[in-house]
């Protein structure tokens, strides 16, 4: 009996596990050429299910055939958030921004008052509320001071600057989906039968989303190994200062490689909807920040493979750990596997922080 | 800095502090706020204590002030038929500083150990990895959380205990403020803050040239949560007189901490003071005009005064005091 379940829990953490290990490809990708940490990669993920639920929900499409546009939309967003918030910050070639003194600060006060008695004078038509507004203006000041007066001082931004900025835009991102979908939980039913292996039962959906994971996984190995456009980026994650002077658009690829690790992330949204029946809320990315850090962490935190890897075994860990916990009497095993995720965290970065599954060195 | 003038930049603060506490006896309609700014002032003093002066984000901070909360709830519900009187809340402070020193050694025995980025991957889970090990094994009465406001009546009295949760817990978070504050100074005009200053800037420099970093780095991490117990201890389980896991290890009042430090000026002595007036003023009135809107507004202002003013407002007001003779008080 208690076999039965381990094994049936073991295989539904396989299948789980690698929809993990995609979710932190993304993360892998950024921080391995950027070095940058993606801490509001929860929120990416939430984007992603609301693009499934809304695709679903509203137009019938089904999930799978959402990827392409979860695709589009992430890389969207990374290609804005890259080039508003985070190229000020780390891009090789002129960080910062110019000296803002007074006369900058009133016309960028000029640029808020206008947006704000546009707004307005639009709110008249499309209803939109004062805070909405208040947040566009601000956008749009911040946005007028970095494309006027950004990239001309010569200094990178602390990596406290990295952490807390990545940190706010998933802030806005969650905010913004509040407002929009409120933040009571939904869900959506997508289903396509079960496949019975006698001790567990999986639903084809699940089978789905983890072929789908493996899919863009082999994508990937594929596109760094094989194309001369992914051999660029991995050229980046060995050595920056050598792929420049071999004339790698460094400033492009870290673009490049935020949008496209941010695009993964939303896709991975898509996936992990099929296995959350009800629970698509805006705060729902939390706790994949976490599982993501850790499955990371066991990758080795710069390596996109490793981090699948990692998620298979983290997968693994998580389902047969539930297992084990809930034959101890008088706890909670659901609470206590993810006390037992941030433990392991601690202890892999304690004893490995070149994460289990690399070669030293 | 040598001589009488080395601990001169503690009276504006005091002043400040001084003048908020006056404007809530006077105006008792106003008291909950100025209880609230005192709160965000105290949150960002203790924040600032490791973060801004050692450029580490801690995004776990929470952690320890819902277990010094744990702590004062712990001592008030188990004790309250020893007869101690006001003893007790003596001893719940005490319990509070000791609960969340060692968290704070725990933790930091694994991720003071890692450097930047690596830290804050450690310190983010902290909060919600206490708070699911309190609920899963059923700590402290598990999920349900602990209400103790019928001790603590048992404990005081009917009447003191509505005076200890009405006023006096207040004042204790002034006093956890000002305590913040004090430690801030003594450590940036000691060998503490100099030595964290040159981790902060070269952390690689700064063992080269045989600086402990490790030791100082741990000194300020446990000075910073232990003072996050007290203000749990205090601004939470006093004034609420409950405590409950999912509240007490909300991973939003880290991101208040942050807003605040970032606001006034990270690694200054009055700038958590400036961010808290500010973020607790602003918040309560989008509190009353625009409810549910803080954070929108909140989070994009967060990023533009990263990349345009990363200095926050104290930092550009020491730029403009530089060379006047206003310069001792500013730092």
């Amino acid at each position: 009996m208690f076999f039965e379940q381990l094994s049936g829990n073991l295989v539904q953490g396989l299948i789980l596990g690698s929809v993990y290990g995609m979710a932190t490809m993304g993360l892998s990708l950024i921080f391995g050429v950027l070095q940058v940490v993606n801490v509001g990669h929860g929120a990416f993920i939430m984007v992603g299910a609301f693009t499934a639920l809304i695709l679903f929900q509203s137009l019938g499409v089904p999930p799978i055939l959402a990827i392409p546009v979860a695709l589009l939309i992430g890389m969207c967003l990374g290609m804005i958030f890259y080039y508003g918030a985070v190229k000020p910050l780390v891009s090789p070639s002129g960080a910062g921004i110019r000296k803002v003194g007074r006369r900058q600060l009133g016309k960028a006060a000029g640029v808020f008052v206008a947006v704000m008695i546009a707004m307005r004078i639009l709110s008249g038509v499309l209803d939109l509320n004062i805070a909405f507004s208040i947040f566009i203006a601000i956008i749009l000041m911040y946005a007028f001071l970095v494309y006027v007066y950004g990239g001309r001082r010569q200094e990178k931004g602390p990596e406290l600057a990295t952490l807390l900025v990545t940190f706010s835009l998933g802030v806005i991102l969650e905010e913004v989906v509040k407002q929009i979908f409120t933040s009571e939980a939904r869900g959506y039913n997508w289903d396509l039968g079960k496949l019975d292996l006698g001790f567990t039962v999986l639903p084809f959906t699940k089978i789905l989303a983890s072929g789908g994971s493996l899919t863009v996984a082999v994508l990937l190995y594929l596109w760094f190994n094989k194309t001369r456009a992914g051999m660029a980026m991995r050229s980046v994650v060995e050595d920056s200062v050598g792929a420049r002077v071999c004339g790698v658009n460094v400033d492009w690829q870290y673009a490049l490689s935020f949008s496209l690790g941010i695009g993964l992330t939303v896709t991975s949204g898509v996936l992990l909807t099929m296995f959350i029946p009800v629970g698509i809320n805006p705060y729902m990315g939390g706790g994949y920040t976490l599982k993501a850090f850790v499955i990371a962490v066991l990758g080795g935190l710069a390596s996109p493979y490793g981090a699948f890897f990692g998620g298979v075994v983290f997968g693994l860990l998580e389902n047969g750990s539930y297992t084990l916990l809930a034959a101890l009497p008088g706890g909670e095993p659901f609470a206590l596997t993810r006390f037992f995720s941030f433990v392991m965290l601690l202890v892999i970065l304690l004893i490995r922080p070149t994460g289990l599954l690399r070669r030293k060195g | 800095m040598r001589g009488s003038g080395k601990y001169l930049p503690i009276v504006p603060v005091l002043a400040a502090y001084a003048l908020l506490l006056l404007y809530g006896l006077a105006a008792p309609g106003k008291w909950q706020l100025v209880a609230q700014l005192a709160f965000y002032c105290a949150l960002g003093q203790a924040f600032n204590l490791f973060m801004g002066m050692t450029g580490y984000v801690d995004f776990g901070y929470v952690a320890f002030l819902g277990v010094g909360t744990y702590g004062m709830a712990v001592t008030i519900s188990s004790l309250s038929d020893g007869g101690l009187g006001l003893g007790i809340i003596l001893i719940g402070f005490l319990a509070a500083a000791v609960f969340s020193t060692i968290l704070a050694m725990a933790v930091g025995a694994v991720a003071l150990r890692l450097r930047g980025a690596y830290f804050a991957i450690a310190t983010i889970g902290v909060n919600e990895g206490f708070r699911y090990l309190i609920e899963g094994a059923r700590i402290w009465n598990g999920a349900d959380g602990i209400i103790f406001s019928r001790h603590l009546k048992t404990a005081l009295g009917r009447k003191m205990a509505m005076t200890v949760s009405t006023f006096w817990a207040d004042i204790f978070v002034f006093g956890v403020a000002v305590l913040a504050a004090v430690l801030t100074l003594y450590y940036l005009r000691n060998k503490v803050g100099y030595a964290l200053l040159a981790l902060r800037e070269d952390e690689d420099a700064a063992k080269v040239m045989g600086i402990d970093v490790t030791r100082y780095k741990i000194i300020a991490f446990i000075t910073s949560a232990a003072l996050a117990g007290l203000l749990g201890a205090s601004g939470w389980a006093l004034k609420l007189t409950y405590v409950y896991p999912p509240d007490v290890f909300e991973i939003h009042y880290t991101v208040e901490a942050i807003i605040i430090v970032l606001l006034g000026g990270a690694g200054t002595l009055m700038g958590p003071i400036a961010g808290g007036l500010i973020y607790g003023v602003s918040k309560y009135f989008l509190a009353i005009t625009l409810p549910g809107f803080q954070l929108l507004i909140f989070a994009p202002i967060i990023i533009a005064i990263i990349v345009i003013f990363p200095e926050g407002l104290v930092g550009i007001l020491k730029g403009k005091v530089h060379g006047t003779s206003l310069e001792k008080f500013v730092i």
